[in-house]
């Protein structure tokens, strides 16, 4: 579906939900932006499809929550923290310890 | 009713407006009237002006009054009566006087979005408000009409009136909240501030890690377990959790990990000597204890790691004062070999020269040594730590005053291996102390050298004017300066870092340095920042500069500075006063100006006054 070219990439959990986003906005995860760089010949890289055995579904689309809301306060100062619901905060921690964002 | 109220007010008006009460003649009425000042006439004007306001003020409430009556029972008033356009002029009147108050700008800033026209409608609430009456005193309910009496807890009805306490409840009960106060985007200016101080100039969102991080410290009795969280996480978490004195015994728990070697608590002040034993029970495989306020730390718990011949090979504690001389020596003589660091701060009561000397002839494998506020310690202490030969980093800051003599052995003897040095308030320290650096040290990295008034510019600019040892990376010199108060420009010859030494300093460490500290050497000239920080210069790696009190430092070194330091993230500018007006580049945290103008990316930040 997907290329190394293309605008788009897919994030796929654990639990089989897939998560469609935009390349730049997923590459705000150092983990993801070395998965797909076309110059590490990933299979991540040439398919546009990562697979996260470590994420659940819930936990994924957080993150992805996290990765619009980054990008919509790139430039603006004295932004407010992402609202975390607090029974999915250590999962969500380890999340952003592995995705190193 | 009504009527009765307006009519107390008049009485009270009047009552007021008479009252003239003569006492005594006083020193001060002498003294004004010598002066053609007259008491009696400031004294009548007052009068003169409490009357009026109070006549006014009962004028318009009996106009408003008025008005509420004739809105009750002639709901089509005819609007050529004569009558009625006298009140119509009053309200307008007060109208017009409402709008020009303060509260009518405070709450119109605060309805943003609404038209512009909304002025009247506004200032019409404002005035129904203005005319309730106050508590203690009677009104009739919206609602079901009955008399009561006005508190401060009285709810305004549907249309405006005011409600009694039944009517009050079922009207919360049953009808909508009101209008959930809008909370402005963005975190508040105190925040802000508080960012700012931590030297946070935070642009864009805070990465998931951090957010994560300060949800859990939020939320920490509610959780269980850690998990596997990775050590740096976890060494987070402990930051977050001591500067919120949140670490319990309960919470230590959490970080207990058998196969973690390393353990970091900044703030021990709420577990007792148990916990301690806890510590070192469950987790034998540690190399690492880095514990602060350790107040309840007592012998036995050294006792413990001894027995157990526990394989500590980092250790960091902060006010072990129960712990006595006795257990110190034993600890150093049985573990002391092993020990690659040992960082130790406040100690009182124990811990003198003797121990100190045991220490540094059991502890021979020493790399790293910080002592810090260890009242008993002086000079033989110092002879001591001269026979460290494999130190890399030493940290010193005595309570003692000490000879200078020592101290220069010191150096002698452990520099050729140092990395990093830091000499805090050694206030007898002279001029030799910088020719031994610049003789004997050749790797160092870190500098800092601290409170010190005999120093002279020359011997710091020829420190590192021919200097065999690489460019630091961090440079700490503040309080490095002549003080005298009746002279406070300064001997000719200059004493501290001023022009020359910094202008050496950034030559010979501009293209490595990191942070600076020049805080309080006040003997820098305008000109040698103009030459320090002049157009073609530039200090890639420059993070954190502090230059509090130099009062040369106005807004165009100011610019001058962000021109050269492009990584820069902190600048320090406590009592800069000639710092008014400044274009702060992105990312920059400027600390400490006094009712400056800031703009961040052409946007007036606001700051503390």
């Amino acid at each position: 579906m997907a290329d190394s070219t293309s605008e788009y990439v897919t994030l796929v959990s654990c639990d089989g939900f897939e998560f469609i986003l935009p390349r730049s906005t997923a590459c705000i995860s150092g983990t993801i932006r070395r998965m797909l760089d076309p110059a590490s010949k990933f299979s991540e890289a040439l398919t546009g499809r990562c697979v996260l055995e470590t994420l659940t579904g819930v936990v994924l689309e957080k993150v992805c929550e996290y990765f619009f809301y980054n990008e919509k306060h790139k430039d603006q100062a004295n932004v407010p923290d992402m609202d975390i619901p607090p029974e999915l905060c250590l999962e969500l921690l380890m999340a952003a310890d592995y995705l190193d964002t | 009713m009504r009527f009765r109220v307006i009519l107390t007010s008049c009485f009270r008006a009047d009552r007021r407006s008479g009252r003239n009460i003569r006492g005594p003649h006083s020193a001060l009425t002498d003294f004004l009237a010598s002066n053609n000042i007259s008491a009696a006439q400031i004294r009548d004007e007052y009068d003169r002006r409490v009357a009026d306001a109070t006549r006014q003020a009962a004028e318009e409430e009996e106009a408003a009054t008025l008005d509420r009556e004739e809105a009750e029972y002639e709901p089509t008033p005819d609007p050529e009566s004569p009558e009625d356009k006298s009140k119509k002029r009053k309200r307008q009147q007060a109208i017009e006087k409402i709008k020009k108050s303060k509260e009518f700008a405070r709450r119109k800033a605060r309805r943003t979005g609404e038209p512009d026209d909304d002025d009247d409608a506004l200032a019409n609430t404002m005035i129904s408000e203005k005319q309730r009456p106050n508590p203690g005193q009677l009104d009739n309910c919206e609602i079901c009409g009955k008399r009561f009496t006005v508190t401060a807890y009285s709810k305004t009805g549907p249309s405006g009136g005011l409600l009694c306490a039944d009517c009050s409840k079922k009207h919360v009960d049953g009808g909508k909240k009101g209008p959930v106060k809008k909370r402005s985007s963005g975190i508040g200016r105190r925040k802000n501030q508080s960012n700012l101080l931590d030297g946070m100039a935070s642009h864009g969102t805070q990465s998931l890690l951090e957010t994560c991080i300060k949800k859990v410290a939020d939320n920490i009795d509610d959780v269980e377990e850690f998990g596997d969280l990775p050590p740096p996480v976890m060494h987070r978490l402990s930051q977050i959790l001591s500067r919120k004195r949140a670490v319990t015994s309960k919470t230590l728990d959490l970080f207990l990990r058998p196969s973690h070697r390393e353990i970091n608590i900044y703030d021990c002040a709420r577990l007792d000597t148990d916990d301690y034993h806890k510590i070192l029970a469950s987790m034998p495989r540690l190399t690492r204890l880095n514990l602060r306020f350790v107040t309840p730390m007592k012998d036995r718990v050294f006792q413990y790691m001894i027995d157990r011949d526990m394989n500590i090979q980092d250790l960091h504690l902060d006010s072990p004062n129960l712990v006595t001389d006795d257990c110190w020596r034993q600890v150093f003589t049985e573990l002391g070999p092993r020990l690659q660091s040992l960082k130790l701060w406040n100690i009182d009561s124990a811990f003198d020269d003797e121990t100190m000397q045991i220490m540094c002839k059991s502890c021979t494998g020493l790399r790293r040594l910080k002592l810090k506020y260890l009242w008993k310690i002086g000079d033989k202490a110092l002879e001591s730590i001269a026979t460290l030969k494999n130190l890399e980093h030493l940290s010193l800051h005595f309570s003692q005053e000490t000879n200078p003599e020592p101290l220069l052995q010191v150096i002698t003897e452990v520099a050729p291996k140092l990395r990093s040095l830091s000499l805090e308030e050694f206030r007898l320290a002279d001029d030799r102390l910088l020719q031994h650096i610049h003789e004997h040290c050749h790797h160092l990295s870190k500098l800092r050298i601290t409170k010190n008034d005999l120093f002279t510019d020359k011997e710091l600019a020829a420190l590192f004017r021919g200097w065999s040892n690489p460019a630091l990376r961090f440079v700490d010199f503040n309080n490095l300066r002549d003080v005298d108060m009746s002279n406070p420009a300064g001997p000719p010859e200059p004493v501290g870092l001023a022009s020359d030494g910094f202008i050496a300093l950034m030559e010979h460490s501009g293209s490595k340095i990191e942070t600076l500290n020049i805080a309080s050497c006040r003997h820098i000239s305008h000109a040698a920042y103009e030459e320090v920080f002049s157009e073609h210069k530039r200090y890639p790696e420059l993070k954190y500069l502090d230059i509090a009190f130099q009062g040369v430092v106005d807004d165009y070194l100011a610019q001058c500075i962000f021109r050269c330091c492009p990584a820069l993230t902190r600048l320090v500018v406590f009592g800069c006063f000639k710092i008014r007006d400044l274009r702060v580049p992105k990312g920059v945290a400027v600390i400490g100006t006094m009712g400056a103008k800031l703009k961040v990316d052409g946007i007036t930040q606001k700051e503390i006054v």
